[in-house]
C-alpha cells in the first residue's frame, strides 16, 4: 500500500511516498481502508519533531474509512462497516490496522469527509463547550482564532447553546466566516485591540469564558478580559506555549480559574467517545453544525498539505485522499 | 471606646489600646456596639505591614454585635438589630461604623460570638464547596490542614454534602480534630507522603477536588492526585506562595483546572452575601456546623492572641470578646 512515512524530523519534505506492505490487524484491532485522512496542527509538531514518536513513523492521526477485516477478539465491527478515528498514529496511508475502542461507526447520513474532518476538531469544539466549561444560555465567550478549524465549530456550538459570542479572527475575510458561524461580534485583532473591545462589548464586564487556543500571545490579555470567577480554557499554543504563570494573578484578577486542556482526557473512555462522537455526528446531519472542508490533497502532496496549514491561509480542513 | 490601633507596623507589640472617640455613622453606615471580633491571619499580615493599610488604623476583619446609631441612608438595619460582617477593618474595637450593604442580620439560633468566628472562615469553608467546586454526594475531596480554621469547617460542609474526605493534618491531636469533623481518612503528613497515601486510598483514581490553603509545600504533589480534569482550588499559602508553574503541567497531569479564589470574590454583591451568610447561619442553628471557639481575649489581650496564633499552638477561632 502506499503511505507517507518520516524517517528523520523536520520541514514538510521529510514525509515521503512510500510502498509498504498492508498492515495484519492485531486480535483487538480491525483493518480499516482509508478513504479521508484528516490534517492536523499536531502532524505538524510529530514531522518536526517538537512531539516525539519513535522514527521512522507513519504520521497522521484521524480518518475515516471502511472495515476490511477484524481481529479474533473484534465483536462490536465488521466487515464492510464504515468507520472514524482519531488520536491514533499511522493515518497517512490507505490502510491502518486500528484498535476496535478507537474506532466510531459513521452514520448513513454523513459523508467521510465530513466524519474525517469532524474527529479531532469537532470532539474538541464539543467537549470545550460540554465540559471544560459548560457553557449556558446567556453567557458570553470570547473564541480566538474564531475562523480556524476549532474555534469556527466552537462558535457554532456556542451560538446554538444560545450563548453571546465573541470571535476574534485576523482578516477581515476570516471575520465573515466568524460571523456566519455566529459570532455575534468580530474582533479583528490585527487591527483593534481584543481586551479593549471584549471590554468595551461586555460593558466592562467581561466574559465567562475564554476558549483559547493561541497560548501565549493571548495570554496576559485574556486575564483582563474575564467576570469574576471567569474561565480561561486553554486548549493549544499556535503562537507557542504560555510561559509560567504566577498563582496568585488568578486571585488578583478575580478568583479566576484556568485549565490546559488536551482532547484524550475527554474520550477517554470508550462511552465517552461514543456519546461525543453521535452527539457530533448527529448535529452535522441536522445540518446543525457546518464543517468547513478547505482543501483535499492526493496523499503524495501531503508536505504541500503541510505547508499550507503551517502558513494558515486557508480556514477549515485540509484532507488527504489516499 | 477603647480600640486597638496600629500605629507603625511591627510584632504584637505594635497593637497599642487606646481610647478613640466612638464613630459617627456615615449616610449608608451603621454603628454597631462589638460582642465579639474575630481574630484571623489576615489581621497579622496588616500589623506587620505585609499588607499596607493607611496608618495609623484600627485592626480587625470581623466582628458581630449590636446596632446602635444608623445614617440617613439606611434602610435594612435597625438600632437593636443583631449583625455581624467581614471585610471591613476596624473590629478589635468597642464600636465600629460599618457599611450597611456588608452587615448581615444574626438569626436567633445564633450568638454572637459564634457569628463573629463564621463570618470569614465560615463563608470560606462555604464558598469552596458550594461555589469555586461545588461537591457532590459520592465525590471525593482532598482537604489539606483538615483541623485547621477554614478546615475544620470544610471538612464538615463536605461530609454534609455526602462526600467522602480526605484531610491532612500534623499531629495525632489533630487527626482526632478531623475525624470528628467528619473526615472519612486522614493522613498525618508529618509521617506519610500525602500523594501516596491518597493514590492508595483512592485505588489509583485520585480526587474530585484539592482544597488548599498550604501553598508551596503541597501544590505539586496536589496536582499529582487529582483524577483527570479535577481541580484544584488554592486558597492560601501558609508555607508560602505557590512559585510561577508551566501551565502544561496541567495537561500533562490529565487536563486539570486551577483555581487561586479569595472570600471577596465570593460575597462581591450584597445578594450573595446575603445568602452566603444566611447558610452557614443556617448550618450552625441547625447543629450541622459545630465552631470551635476555644480561645477568647479580652480586647486588651489581643497581643497575647497574636502571639498564640502565629505559634500555631491554637486550633479552632480566637476571639477578642468586647
Amino acid at each position: 500500500m502506499k503511505a507517507i512515512r518520516v524517517q528523520h524530523t523536520g520541514g514538510p519534505e521529510v514525509m515521503e511516498l512510500v510502498e509498504i506492505p498492508v498492515p495484519q490487524p492485531k486480535p483487538a484491532e480491525a483493518l480499516v481502508k482509508i478513504n479521508i485522512a484528516g490534517v492536523n496542527s499536531i502532524d505538524g509538531h510529530f514531522r518536526d519533531g517538537s512531539l516525539r514518536t519513535p522514527l521512522p513513523f507513519i504520521p497522521g492521526q484521524e480518518g475515516a474509512g471502511v472495515v476490511t477485516a477484524v481481529g479474533a477478539q473484534v465483536k462490536s465491527l465488521k466487515v464492510g462497516d464504515r468507520v472514524a478515528w482519531s488520536g491514533a498514529l499511522r493515518s497517512y496511508a490507505e490502510y491502518v490496522a486500528a484498535a476496535e475502542e478507537h474506532l466510531v461507526p459513521v452514520p448513513r447520513a454523513i459523508t467521510d469527509e465530513q466524519a474525517a474532518a469532524a474527529m479531532m476538531h469537532g470532539l474538541t469544539a464539543h467537549y470545550l463547550v460540554t465540559d471544560a466549561h459548560k457553557l449556558k444560555a446567556g453567557e458570553t465567550a470570547l473564541v480566538h482564532a474564531a475562523a480556524g478549524g476549532v474555534g469556527a465549530l466552537v462558535v457554532q456550538l456556542a451560538h446554538a447553546i444560545g450563548a453571546r459570542v465573541i470571535g476574534t479572527a485576523s482578516s477581515a475575510e476570516k471575520a465573515k466566516l466568524a460571523r456566519e458561524a455566529g459570532a455575534d461580534e468580530v474582533i479583528i485583532y490585527t487591527e483593534q485591540d481584543f481586551e479593549a473591545e471584549t471590554k468595551r462589548l461586555t460593558g466592562g464586564k467581561g466574559v465567562e469564558v475564554v476558549y483559547d487556543g493561541v497560548g501565549k500571545a493571548t495570554f496576559e490579555k485574556n486575564l483582563n478580559v474575564m467576570k469574576l470567577r471567569g474561565m480561561l480554557v486553554i486548549y493549544g499554543m499556535s503562537s507557542g506555549p504560555v510561559p509560567p504563570v504566577d498563582p496568585a494573578k488568578l486571585s488578583e484578577k478575580g478568583s479566576l480559574y484556568m485549565a490546559r486542556t488536551t482532547l484524550a482526557h475527554f474520550t477517554a473512555t470508550r462511552e465517552e467517545l461514543l456519546a461525543r462522537t453521535s452527539a457530533l455526528f448527529g448535529m452535522i446531519a441536522e445540518g446543525k453544525l457546518k464543517v468547513r472542508i478547505a482543501k483535499k490533497y492526493p496523499l503524495a502532496e501531503a508536505a504541500q498539505a503541510h505547508r499550507d496549514m503551517e502558513a494558515h491561509k486557508l480556514t477549515g480542513k485540509l484532507l488527504l485522499v489516499p | 471606646m477603647k480600640a486597638i490601633q496600629i500605629k507603625q507596623p511591627g510584632g504584637p507589640e505594635a497593637m497599642e489600646l487606646v481610647d478613640l472617640p466612638v464613630p459617627a455613622p456615615k449616610a449608608n453606615e451603621a454603628v454597631v456596639k462589638l460582642a465579639a471580633s474575630g481574630v484571623n491571619f489576615i489581621d497579622v499580615y496588616q500589623r506587620e505591614g505585609r499588607y499596607k493599610v493607611p496608618l495609623p488604623f484600627v485592626l480587625g476583619q470581623e466582628g458581630a454585635g449590636t446596632v446602635t446609631a444608623v445614617g440617613g441612608d439606611v434602610k435594612s438595619v435597625r438600632i437593636g438589630d443583631r449583625v455581624a460582617w467581614t471585610g471591613v477593618l476596624g473590629a478589635y474595637a468597642e464600636y465600629a461604623a460599618v457599611p450597611e450593604d456588608r452587615l448581615v442580620p444574626i438569626p436567633a439560633g445564633v450568638t454572637d460570638q459564634q457569628a463573629a468566628a463564621a463570618m470569614l472562615q465560615g463563608m470560606t469553608a462555604h464558598y469552596l464547596s458550594h461555589s469555586t467546586y461545588p461537591l457532590k454526594r459520592g465525590e471525593t475531596a482532598l482537604v489539606h490542614a483538615g483541623a485547621g480554621g477554614v478546615g475544620l469547617l470544610l471538612v464538615q460542609m463536605a461530609h454534609n454534602i455526602g462526600a467522602r474526605v480526605i484531610a491532612t493534618v500534623s499531629t495525632e491531636e489533630k487527626a482526632k480534630l478531623a475525624r470528628e469533623a467528619g473526615a472519612d481518612d486522614v493522613i498525618l503528613y508529618t509521617q506519610a507522603d500525602f500523594e501516596a497515601e491518597t493514590k492508595r486510598l483512592t485505588g489509583g483514581k485520585g480526587v474530585d477536588v484539592v482544597y488548599d490553603s498550604v501553598g508551596k509545600t503541597t501544590f505539586e504533589k496536589g496536582l499529582n492526585i487529582l483524577r483527570p480534569r479535577g481541580m484544584l482550588a488554592l486558597y492560601g499559602g501558609s508555607s508560602g506562595a505557590v512559585p510561577p508553574f508551566d501551565p502544561i503541567v496541567l495537561t500533562q497531569k490529565g487536563s486539570l483546572f486551577l483555581t487561586r479564589p479569595s472570600l471577596g470574590n465570593y460575597i462581591a454583591t450584597r445578594e450573595e452575601l446575603a445568602s452566603r451568610a444566611g447558610a452557614v447561619f443556617g448550618m450552625m442553628a441547625a447543629g450541622k456546623l459545630k465552631l470551635r471557639i476555644e480561645h477568647k481575649y479580652p480586647l486588651a489581650e489581643a497581643q497575647r492572641a497574636h502571639r498564640d496564633l502565629e505559634g500555631r499552638k491554637t486550633t479552632g477561632k480566637l476571639l477578642l470578646i468586647l
